[in-house]
C-alpha cells in the first residue's frame, strides 16, 4: 500500500512550501498549477465522456446531412464564437501562470540583490564536487567570520566525518554551511558539463567549464540538517555516483 | 504437414539459437563477482577506481619452465591506512600454479587463485610463489583485483556501532593485468568480454540465420526446389524491394523500418528498466558505460530511426494519394532518402562492434561529446550515422514540399487539403529549417572528433553553451516534428469515426501553423538551468507557455467534432481517444515544466522523461499505431482484427500508463534522468515501473501478430471500410500501381448538392 501512497502523494515538502516561503512564493506556483492541470484534465475526460455516453452510433442511425462522402470535401463546420472562446480562455489561462512564475524567480534569482555572508567556489569535475573554503563578505564579526576571514565554528564536524568515511579529501563531495545566513554557491567545472541540484530545496545550477554561475541559498528559508547533493548534467561514466552531502548547522 | 514441418523447425532453430547464444565468462571489471566470493572482497565493490595503484613485483617478462618465482604483490594509493583492515587482494594466473607461503594468503579449496586471509587484510604488500608452466609455448596473464580498505567498519564494530553497509564505503579498489611470457609464446590479443547489447545483436543475427536456414530448407523439402531457385524466389520477391521509386512501396519501407527499429529501440528501452530494477552496483547487470550507450541508443533510435521513418512512411504513402498525385515529385530522390536510413543506422550501431556505441546521449552535449572521455569511436559511428539521417530528412522535405506545392489534383486547393495532409507540410516546412541546423553542428562535432579542431574545445576558448542553442534550435521544432503529424492523424481518425466533418478546419489548419511557427522561438526552455540571461529565459517561458494555447485548440475542436456526431468505436477511434488522453497528460505536464521556477527543480529529472514519454509514446506512438489500423485497410486490402487491436490497445494503454505516470512522482522526489543507480529508497516504485514496463513491451507483440495474422487472414476491406472522405478513399485497396486510373478531382459537398 505505500506504493499506492507514493503514487497519490507529490511527496517533496520542500518543494510544495518551505522554498520561497510561503504560498505566494515558489509553493503557491507549484499548487496553482496542480489545481489547474486537474481542472483541465478533468475538463477534456468529462468531455470525452459524455460524447461518448451520448453521441454513439447505433445500428440503424440515419445519416447527418453533412456526413461525409468519399472524394468530397465536407461541409465546414465551426463556431467563431465557441472556438474564439476557447483560443482566450487558454491565454489568459497560461498569461497568469507565467505571470505567478515571475514571482518566485525575484527570490530565486536574488534579484533584491541581498548581499551574501559566506561565498562557496564549487568546481564539478569528472566525477566530484571540490569546494574552497568559505571566504567572508561582512567586514562584521559573526559566528564564522572573525576580522574578515572565515573561522570554521566548532560545531562544523559533519564533512570530517565524511572525508574520513568515503576515503576522500576533505572538501570533496561534502560541504557544512551555518543556517540563517545567505550562501552564495559560485560554481564552475573543471572538464565538461555538471549541474548542481539539492532536490530537497530546488536549487539547480548547471556547472559550465569557463562560466561561472551562480546558485543562491537562503539557509534561513530551510530547515537544519543534511541534504543530498546530485550531480544532474550528464558527465559520463559515474554520473550516477556524482553525490554529495551539503550539511545545513546551527551555529551559536 | 507443411505447416508441422515448419513449426518443428521453428522450435528446433529457436533451440538451437539458444545454445549458440553467446555467453562472456571473462572476467568482470570490479571484485564483486561470484569468482571473488572469498574472504572479504564482495565487501569492497563501492569507491572509485583507478585511484590504487597496483604492482607485481619480480615477475620475469620470459619465465623459465617450472621454475618457482617468488612474487610480491603491492599496492598502494587509496584511503589513509587504517590500524587494520588495510587491503585486500584476488589474483588469478592462467598458467602455471600459485602457492601461499605464509599465513596472509591462502588458496580456496578445489580453486586456482590466491587471496588474503583474515591476517593479510592487515597490509598491502603480499608475497606468494608462482610456479612456472611446464610449457614455455604459453603466456601466463596474472589478473588482479586489490583494493585499499579504511577499515571503517571494524572501527565502528568494535565501538558497538551499527557498521551495516559500512563495510565498502571510502574503500578503493582496482584491477590491473599483468603477463610473463615462454620462451616460444605467441603473443595475441585478449579477447574482451561482449557488452549485453552486442550479445543481443549476435544473438538476433544468430536466430535470423538459423530460422532463414529452416525457411530456406522447408522450401527445398517441401516444394522439392534446388538451393538457387528457392533464393531465386526469394530474391524476386526482394529485388523490387530494393530498386523501386514507387511512393507506395517506399512507405510501406519506411513504415516497416520504422517499427523495426521501434521495436530495437523498445529492446534497448527494457534493458534500461532491467537496469533500473533495483539499484545495481557498475556491472551488476550493466557497466554505467554500458548503460550510458544504452540510453544513449534508445533515444536516438526512438526519434531518428523510429518516429520520424514512421511519420515519413505514413506521408509517403498518403500524401500522393490525399491530393491526388501519382507519385512524389521526386521519386529517385526519395528512394534516395530512404536508403540513407537504414544505412544511417547501420553506421550508428556499428558501434556496438567497435567497444561501446556512442554514450553521449541523444542530445550529445559538449564538451563531453567533444572530449575524451566519450567513448570513442563509438559516438564517432553515432555522429557520423547522424548525419547520414540528417541528409535523408533534408531530402525527404524539399521532395514533399514541391510535390505539396505543385502537384495538387484539381479541386484540392490548399484550405482543401485533407488535416493530414496539413500536418505534414508544416511538418516539412520546420524540417527543411530546422535540421540543416543539426546537420551542420554535427559536422563540425565530427571535425573536433576526428581532425582535431576546436570549435567546441573549452581549453582553447570554445562556447561550452554553443552545442546547446544549435542542438535546440533544431530539437524543439524537432519533437513537434513528430507530434504534428499525429495531430494530423487524430483529426481524420476522429472526424471518419464521428461520421462528421472536423469541428473548425480553418482554425485547425492555423493552430497547427501556429505550432509551428512558435517552435523556432521555445527552445530556450530546455536551457533554464545553463546561466543564460534572464530575459531570455522569460521570453522562451512565454513562449513555450503560448504553444498550450494552438495546442488546446486543437483538443478542444476534436472533442467538439464528436459532439452531435455518430461516433463508432472501432480500433482505429479507440487508440485516437486513448491518445487524446495521454496527450493531454503530456501537454499539462509540459505547461508544469515550462514555468521557470518548477523547471528548475524538475529539470534533467525523472518529471521530464515522464512528460516526454507521455508525448512521443502517448502522442505520436499511439496516434500512429490507431494510424495502421485506419490505413492497413487501404495499403493491404484486409481489414485488421477488431478483437486483437481493442486487446492490443487496453494492455497498450493500462501498462502504459503505469509505467510512465510513476516517472512523475519518482522525478519529483529527486531522481535524476541518465541515472545507473538510485537512492534505494525509491526502489520500490522503480520496480514497479520496471515490471510494468516489460508489460508494456510484450502487449506490443499482440500488434505484431494482428498485423501478420490480418495479412493473411483478414476479411477483404473494400475501397472505403471507415467512410472516410478523403481522396485515398476514392480509389481502390491496395491502390493501383500508379495510385490514380485517372487523377480524380476533389469535389464540394456544397456545389455536389447544388
Amino acid at each position: 500500500m505505500a506504493l499506492l501512497e507514493d503514487l497519490i502523494f507529490f511527496d517533496n515538502p520542500s518543494i510544495w512550501h518551505s522554498f520561497g516561503g510561503d504560498y505566494g512564493g515558489y509553493g503557491g506556483v507549484v499548487w496553482q498549477m496542480f489545481i489547474w492541470s486537474v481542472i483541465v484534465a478533468l475538463l477534456v475526460g468529462v468531455w470525452l465522456l459524455y460524447n461518448l455516453i451520448y453521441f454513439r452510433h447505433t445500428e440503424g442511425d440515419p445519416d447527418h446531412a453533412d456526413s461525409l462522402k468519399a472524394g468530397v470535401f465536407p461541409h465546414e463546420r465551426g463556431n467563431v464564437k465557441i472556438e474564439l472562446a476557447w483560443t482566450i480562455a487558454p491565454l489568459i489561462l497560461v498569461s497568469w501562470l507565467t505571470l505567478i512564475s515571475l514571482g518566485p524567480l525575484n527570490y530565486m534569482w536574488d534579484v533584491d540583490g541581498q548581499e551574501p555572508d559566506l561565498i562557496i567556489d564549487v568546481q564539478g569535475g569528472q566525477w566530484q564536487w571540490v569546494y574552497s573554503e568559505p571566504s567572508c563578505v561582512d567586514i562584521e564579526d559573526n559566528a564564522w567570520c572573525t576580522g574578515g576571514i572565515y573561522q570554521k565554528p566548532p560545531e562544523f564536524t559533519k564533512c570530517e566525518e565524511y572525508a574520513e568515511r568515503e576515503g576522500v579529501p576533505l572538501g570533496w563531495d561534502c560541504v557544512e554551511i551555518p543556517d540563517n545566513a545567505i550562501i552564495h554557491f559560485r560554481i564552475t567545472s573543471k572538464d565538461v558539463l555538471h549541474a548542481f541540484y539539492i532536490p530537497e530545496i530546488g536549487i539547480k545550477q548547471d556547472a559550465v567549464p569557463n562560466l561561472e554561475t551562480l546558485a543562491w541559498l537562503d539557509t534561513g528559508t530551510v530547515s537544519a540538517g543534511e541534504y543530498n547533493l546530485y550531480c544532474t548534467e550528464f558527465c559520463g561514466d559515474s554520473h550516477s555516483l556524482m553525490l554529495g552531502e551539503i550539511h545545513i548547522t546551527e551555529v551559536q | 504437414m507443411n505447416k508441422r514441418i515448419l513449426s518443428i523447425g521453428f522450435i528446433v532453430a529457436i533451440i538451437f539459437a539458444v545454445t549458440a547464444f553467446p555467453t562472456g565468462n571473462g572476467l568482470p571489471t570490479g571484485i564483486g563477482n561470484e569468482n571473488q566470493v572469498v574472504n572479504g572482497c564482495t565487501c569492497h565493490t563501492g569507491g572509485e577506481n583507478g585511484n590504487v595503484a597496483i604492482i607485481l613485483q619480480d615477475l620475469p617478462e620470459i619465465y623459465n619452465v617450472s621454475k618457482n618465482y617468488t612474487l610480491t604483490l603491492n599496492i598502494s594509493g587509496g584511503p589513509p591506512e587504517a590500524e587494520w583492515n588495510k587491503g585486500g587482494f584476488f589474483i588469478q594466473a592462467s598458467h602455471g600454479t600459485l602457492h601461499s607461503i605464509d599465513d596472509n594468503t591462502w588458496k580456496p579449496e578445489g580453486q586456482t587463485h590466491l587471496t588474503h586471509t583474515e591476517v593479510g587484510n592487515n597490509y598491502r604488500e603480499w608475497s606468494f610463489n608462482w610456479t612456472a608452466p611446464e610449457s614455455d609455448s604459453y603466456v601466463a596473464k596474472f589478473s588482479v583485483w586489490a583494493n585499499s580498505v579504511n577499515g571503517n567498519a571494524k572501527n565502528m564494530a568494535e565501538h558497538g556501532e551499527n557498521s551495516d553497509g559500512m563495510g565498502s564505503s571510502g574503500d578503493f579498489w582496482n584491477d590491473a593485468e599483468f603477463i610473463s611470457a615462454g620462451a616460444t609464446a605467441v603473443i595475441t590479443e585478449t579477447k574482451e568480454e561482449m557488452s549485453v547489447p552486442q550479445k543481443m545483436i549476435y544473438a538476433f543475427g544468430i536466430l535470423f540465420l538459423t530460422l532463414s536456414v529452416v525457411v530456406v530448407g522447408n522450401r527445398m523439402v517441401v516444394k522439392d526446389q534446388s538451393f538457387e531457385d528457392v533464393i531465386k524466389d526469394y530474391w524476386d520477391a526482394t529485388y523490387p524491394w530494393l530498386t523501386t521509386t514507387d511512393h507506395k512501396y517506399i512507405g510501406t519501407l519506411y513504415i516497416v523500418t520504422g517499427f523495426g527499429f521501434f521495436f530495437i529501440g523498445g529492446i534497448l528501452g527494457l534493458l534500461i528498466r532491467w537496469q533500473l530494477l533495483e539499484p545495481r552496483v557498475d556491472g551488476d547487470f550493466l557497466t554505467y558505460e554500458e548503460y550510458n550507450s544504452t540510453f544513449t541508443m534508445h533515444g536516438t533510435t526512438m526519434i531518428f530511426l523510429a518516429a520520424m521513418p514512421i511519420i515519413f512512411g505514413f506521408a509517403n504513402y498518403l500524401i500522393p494519394l490525399q491530393i491526388g498525385a501519382r507519385d512524389l515529385a521526386f521519386p529517385r530522390l526519395n528512394a534516395l532518402g530512404y536508403w540513407l536510413l537504414p544505412t544511417g543506422g547501420l553506421v550508428i550501431y556499428m558501434g556496438y562492434f567497435t567497444g561501446g556505441a556512442g554514450d553521449v546521449g541523444w542530445t550529445g552535449y559538449t564538451p563531453y561529446s567533444s572530449g575524451d572521455t566519450a567513448t570513442r569511436p563509438g559516438t564517432d559511428f553515432w555522429v557520423a550515422g547522424q548525419i547520414m539521417l540528417g541528409a535523408s530528412s533534408t531530402l525527404t522535405a524539399i521532395n514533399f514540399l514541391t510535390t505539396m506545392l505543385r502537384m495538387r489534383a484539381p479541386g484540392v486547393t490548399l484550405m482543401r487539403m485533407p488535416l493530414f495532409a496539413w500536418s505534414i507540410l508544416v511538418t516539412v516546412f520546420l524540417l527543411l529549417l530546422s535540421i540543416p541546423v543539426f546537420t551542420v553542428a554535427l559536422l563540425l562535432l565530427m571535425a573536433d572528433r576526428t581532425f582535431g579542431t576546436l570549435y567546441f574545445d573549452v581549453t582553447a576558448g570554445g562556447d561550452p553553451i554553443l552545442w546547446q542553442h544549435l542542438f535546440w534550435y533544431f530539437g524543439h521544432p524537432e519533437v513537434y516534428i513528430v507530434i504534428l503529424p499525429a495531430f494530423g492523424v487524430l483529426s481524420e481518425i476522429i472526424s471518419t469515426f464521428s461520421r462528421r466533418p472536423i469541428f473548425g478546419y480553418t482554425s485547425m489548419v492555423y493552430a497547427m501553423a501556429t505550432i509551428g511557427i512558435i517552435s523556432f522561438i521555445v527552445y530556450g526552455h530546455h536551457m533554464f538551468t545553463t546561466g543564460a540571461d534572464p530575459l531570455f529565459r522569460f521570453i522562451v517561458m512565454l513562449t513555450t507557455m503560448l504553444v498550450a494555447v494552438p495546442t488546446g485548440i486543437k483538443i478542444f475542436n476534436w472533442l467538439a467534432t464528436m459532439t452531435g456526431g455518430s461516433i463508432v468505436l472501432k480500433t482505429p477511434m479507440v487508440w485516437a481517444l486513448g491518445t487524446v488522453i495521454t496527450f493531454t497528460i503530456g501537454g499539462i505536464t509540459g505547461i508544469i515544466l515550462a514555468s521557470i521556477p518548477i523547471d528548475i527543480a524538475l529539470h534533467d529529472a525523472y518529471f521530464v522523461v515522464a512528460h516526454f514519454h507521455y508525448v512521443l509514446v502517448g502522442g505520436t506512438i499511439f496516434a500512429f499505431i490507431g494510424g495502421i489500423y485506419y490505413w492497413f485497410p487501404k495499403m493491404t486490402g484486409k481489414m485488421m482484427n477488431e478483437k486483437l487491436g481493442l486487446l492490443h490497445f487496453a494492455t497498450s494503454f493500462i501498462f502504459f500508463n503505469a509505467a510512465f505516470y510513476p516517472m512523475h512522482n519518482v522525478g519529483i522526489e529527486g531522481m535524476p534522468r541518465r541515472y545507473a543507480t538510485y537512492d534505494p529508497e525509491l526502489a520500490g516504485l522503480n520496480e514497479f515501473i520496471s515490471i510494468a514496463a516489460m508489460l508494456f513491451g510484450f502487449a506490443q507483440l499482440l500488434f505484431i501478430y494482428n498485423v501478420i495474422y490480418s495479412y493473411r487472414n483478414g476479411e477483404e476491406a473494400g475501397d472505403n471500410p471507415w467512410d472516410g472522405w478523403s481522396l485515398e478513399w476514392a480509389t481502390s485497396s491496395p491502390p493501383p500501381h500508379n495510385s490514380f486510373t485517372e487523377i480524380p478531382t476533389l469535389k464540394v459537398a456544397e456545389e455536389e448538392e447544388a
